[in-house]
C-alpha cells in the first residue's frame, strides 16, 4: 500500500506542476486570500462566480483553481479577525477573540505570523490525513450500491442543513425545495418535462451556477450594502521585523496547533459540520486544557493558533468524502462536484480509479498551493493590509459585473441572468425571514442524484421499500439520520420554550453580524 | 401593534403552498407510475407532500407566537435589482460595455458613496476589465459594442 502510495504522489506531483496547474493554483489561492481578507464575500459566492470560467478550463485545473480559492480564504479570513475584529470569514470568527487583542497590544505581527504557520501545519496534517484515507474511503464505497448512496445521501443532507441553521426544521425544509428545484427540467428516465411550464431553457433545468450566484452573491450584496461602516485598521503596515515570535509565544503554540489539526481533520471529514465548526471546537478545547483560561479572550497566542490550525485542516479533510464517495458535507463541497459533472466525470469512488491523475493531481496542488499561500502570507503580507482598506461601496459593483456577466456566457441567454435576479431576491427574502440557504443548493446539486438512486433502489427491489432497511450499512445511514431527526426535533421543541435565548456574543461589530448568516452559509 | 412572528408565518406559509403546488402539479400532469417502475411524478409528489407537512410545522407555531420586525432594506433592493435587469435589457441589442456601464451607474446608487465621478470612473473600469478578462482573456464571443439601428 505504501508503494502505491509513492506512485500516486509521483502522478499527482507531475499533474499539479505542469504549469498551466500551477498558474491556476496560484490564481485560486491569491483570490482566495483576497477574498477571505475582505468581509463581505465569501469562498462560496467567489466560487459560484468564477464557475463560469471553468468550463473553458481542463477539469484538474478548474477543480485547482476552486479548491484554492476554498482554502486560500482559510488564511485571508484571519488577517481580518486580528487587525480588524471583522471575521472575514465564518471560520475566522473565533480568531478575532484573542487575535484582536493581540493586535492592540502591538502583537499584530506575531499574531499574524503564528496564524499562518498554524494553518500550514493544520492544512498539511488534513492533507496527510486525505493522502493516507482516501483510498480507503474509495474501497469502503465500492461496496455501495444505489440504496447505500440514497441512505448516506439522505443522512448527508439531513446532517447538513440540521447541524449547521439555527432552526433544523427550516434547514431540511430548505433541502427538500432545493432537491424539487434540482428535478425541474426534463426526467432523464421518461423524457418528459417537469414543472418547466413551456419555458425552453428550463428544460435542461436550472443552472447550477446562476442559482448559487443570486442565492449567494447577489442576495449577499443587497443585504450587506448599506451595513458595512469599516473597522479600524490597528497597524497600517506590518514589517517582517514584528512578525518574529518570542521562544515563548512557540513554546505555547506548538500542542494547540498538534490538537487543532487533528479536531479540524475529524470534523472537517464529517458531513455537516466543517471549518466554522471545527475551530469553534478547538478554541472551546484550548480554554479547557489550559492552565489558565482567564488569559483566553486577552490575547492568548493558543486562542489564535489552535482555530487555524483546525479550520485549515477541516478545509483539506472536507474533500475525503467529496472526492472519494461523491458526498459533499457542505454546499462549496458540493460546487466542487458539480463542477466535475458538468466536465462528464462522475464523483465517487469509480473516479479515483478511472482519473487518477485528476485524484492525485488535487491533493498534491493542495501541498503546492499551501506553500504558495505560505509565502503569500508572511512576506507579502503588507499587501493584504492595504488590502483590507479597499472600500466595499467599490467591490459590490464588481461583484454584481461578474455575476451578470460569467452566468450569461454560460448560454448566452438572458434567461439566466434573470434566473440570478430571482434567486438574488429569494435569497435576501431568506435571511430576512432566517430561513437557510446553504440547505437550499446543497438540496439542488443532490437532488437528482437522490431520486436517480431511489428509483434504482426501488427497481432492484421490485418495490419493496425494506430494501433500505434489510441492508445493514444502508439501515445503518438511516438509524443516524432518524438519530439526527430525533435530536433536532427535541432541539426545536427546547427552542420554542426558551424563544428568547440571549445570543451568544460574538466578536465583531454591525458587519460581523450581517457576516453571521455567510458564517452559518460557508460551512 | 404587537409583532407576531411573520418571518416564521410567511416561510411557512408559503412552504405549505408550493408544497402543495408541487404534488398537485405531479399528480395531475405527470405519471406516478408504480413503486417498483416509478412514473415522472412519483419523485415530486412525495417531495411536495413533504414540503407541506413541513410547512405547517413552521407556520402553526408561529402564530402563536411574537417575532422581531422585518428590516427590508428597499434602497439596496431596488438599485441592484434594477441594474441587473439594465444588463439583460441591454446586453444583446447593445453589447457588453454599455451594458455593464449601466450595471454599475445604476448599482452605485445603493449606497451614494461615490459621487457622479467617481461612479462614472468605476463604471469605464469595470467595462475594460469585463472586456480584458472575458473577450480578451478567455476568448468569449460576446458582442463588445452593438448599435442596433
Amino acid at each position: 500500500m505504501f508503494e502505491a502510495l509513492v506512485d500516486y504522489t509521483i502522478l499527482g506531483l507531475s499533474a499539479a506542476t505542469a504549469p498551466n496547474s500551477l498558474f491556476y493554483c496560484f490564481i485560486g489561492v491569491t483570490l482566495g486570500t483576497f477574498v477571505g481578507v475582505i468581509p463581505g464575500i465569501g469562498a462560496l459566492a467567489t466560487i459560484s462566480m468564477l464557475i463560469p470560467i471553468t468550463f473553458h478550463l481542463e477539469p484538474l485545473e478548474a477543480l485547482v483553481m476552486l479548491a484554492g480559492i476554498y482554502y486560500g480564504t482559510a488564511y485571508g479570513g484571519s488577517i481580518a479577525s486580528i487587525l480588524l475584529r471583522l471575521p472575514g470569514t465564518g471560520s475566522s470568527a473565533v480568531t478575532c477573540i484573542d487575535g484582536y487583542p493581540m493586535a492592540q497590544q502591538g502583537r499584530a505581527g506575531i499574531a499574524l505570523f503564528m496564524t499562518a504557520i498554524a494553518s500550514f501545519v493544520g492544512a498539511s496534517i488534513g492533507i496527510i490525513i486525505m493522502m493516507v484515507f482516501s483510498p480507503l474511503f474509495v474501497e469502503i464505497g465500492l461496496s455501495f450500491h444505489s440504496p447505500e448512496y440514497f441512505s448516506l445521501m439522505v443522512m448527508g443532507l439531513v446532517a447538513a442543513s440540521s447541524i449547521t441553521s439555527d432552526s433544523q426544521i427550516k434547514g431540511i425544509a430548505m433541502v427538500v425545495l432545493g432537491i424539487f428545484l434540482g428535478i425541474v427540467g426534463t426526467d432523464i428516465n421518461t423524457g418528459t418535462s417537469r414543472y418547466t411550464f413551456g419555458i425552453t431553457e428550463l428544460t435542461e433545468g436550472f443552472t447550477m451556477s446562476a442559482i448559487a450566484m443570486g442565492s449567494f452573491g447577489v442576495a449577499e450584496v443587497i443585504s450587506s450594502l448599506r451595513k458595512f461602516k469599516g473597522g479600524t485598521l490597528t497597524s497600517k503596515s506590518i514589517g517582517l521585523r514584528s512578525m518574529v515570535p518570542t521562544r515563548d509565544d512557540v513554546r505555547r503554540s506548538w500542542l494547540p496547533i498538534l490538537r487543532g489539526s487533528s479536531t479540524g481533520s475529524f470534523v472537517g471529514a464529517l458531513p455537516g459540520a466543517g471549518a466554522t465548526i471545527a475551530s469553534f471546537m478547538s478554541y472551546a478545547i484550548e480554554r479547557k486544557v489550559a492552565r489558565d483560561p482567564s488569559r483566553f479572550g486577552k490575547g492568548a497566542i493558543e486562542g489564535i493558533v489552535a482555530p487555524e490550525a483546525a479550520n485549515n485542516a477541516a478545509d483539506q479533510t472536507a474533500f475525503i468524502p467529496t472526492l472519494t464517495l461523491g458526498i459533499p458535507g457542505s454546499v462549496t463541497m458540493a460546487l466542487m462536484l458539480g463542477v466535475l459533472m458538468i466536465h462528464g466525470i462522475t464523483p465517487g469512488p469509480s473516479m479515483m480509479a478511472n482519473h487518477p491523475d485528476l485524484f492525485w493531481g488535487v491533493v498534491m496542488s493542495f501541498w503546492i498551493g499551501n506553500i504558495m499561500l505560505l509565502i503569500l502570507n508572511v512576506p507579502l503580507i503588507g499587501i493584504w493590509v492595504r488590502v483590507l482598506m479597499i472600500p466595499y461601496h467599490v467591490l459590490y459593483p464588481a461583484i454584481l459585473m461578474f455575476a451578470c456577466i460569467g452566468v450569461y456566457s454560460i448560454h448566452q441567454t438572458t434567461f439566466d441572468v434573470i434566473t440570478v435576479i430571482a434567486f438574488g431576491l429569494l435569497g435576501y427574502f431568506m435571511r430576512l425571514i432566517r430561513f437557510p440557504v446553504a440547505p437550499l443548493l446543497l438540496g439542488f446539486v443532490l437532488g437528482p442524484m437522490v431520486e436517480e438512486y431511489f428509483r434504482r433502489a426501488l427497481i432492484i427491489s421490485a418495490g419493496d421499500v425494506s430494501i433500505f432497511f434489510e441492508r445493514p450499512v444502508s439501515l445503518m445511514f438511516l438509524l443516524i439520520t432518524a438519530a439526527l431527526l430525533l435530536w433536532s426535533a427535541w432541539q426545536s421543541v427546547r427552542q420554542s420554550f426558551q424563544r428568547k435565548v440571549v445570543e451568544a456574543p460574538l466578536p465583531g461589530n454591525e458587519a460581523a453580524g450581517a457576516r453571521d448568516g455567510e458564517a452559518a452559509q460557508s460551512r | 401593534m404587537s409583532n407576531r412572528d411573520y418571518g416564521d408565518m410567511f416561510g411557512g406559509g408559503a412552504l405549505v403552498a408550493i408544497g402543495a403546488f408541487i404534488a398537485y402539479y405531479a399528480v395531475t400532469t405527470l405519471s406516478l407510475g408504480t413503486v417498483s417502475r416509478m412514473g415522472p411524478g412519483m419523485f415530486p409528489a412525495a417531495l411536495g407532500v413533504i414540503l407541506a407537512v413541513l410547512g405547517a410545522v413552521i407556520l402553526i407555531p408561529a402564530l402563536f407566537r411574537e417575532g422581531e420586525a422585518l428590516k427590508v432594506e428597499p434602497r439596496s433592493l431596488i438599485s441592484v435589482t434594477t441594474a441587473m435587469l439594465a444588463f439583460v435589457l441591454l446586453v444583446e441589442p447593445f453589447g457588453l460595455v454599455p451594458a455593464i456601464v449601466v450595471l454599475t451607474l445604476i448599482a452605485t446608487c445603493a449606497d451614494g458613496k461615490l459621487g457622479w465621478l467617481g461612479s462614472a470612473i468605476l463604471a469605464v473600469v469595470l467595462a475594460g476589465g469585463a472586456v480584458l478578462i472575458f473577450q480578451v482573456g478567455l476568448d468569449l464571443q460576446l458582442p463588445t459594442l452593438n448599435w442596433p439601428w
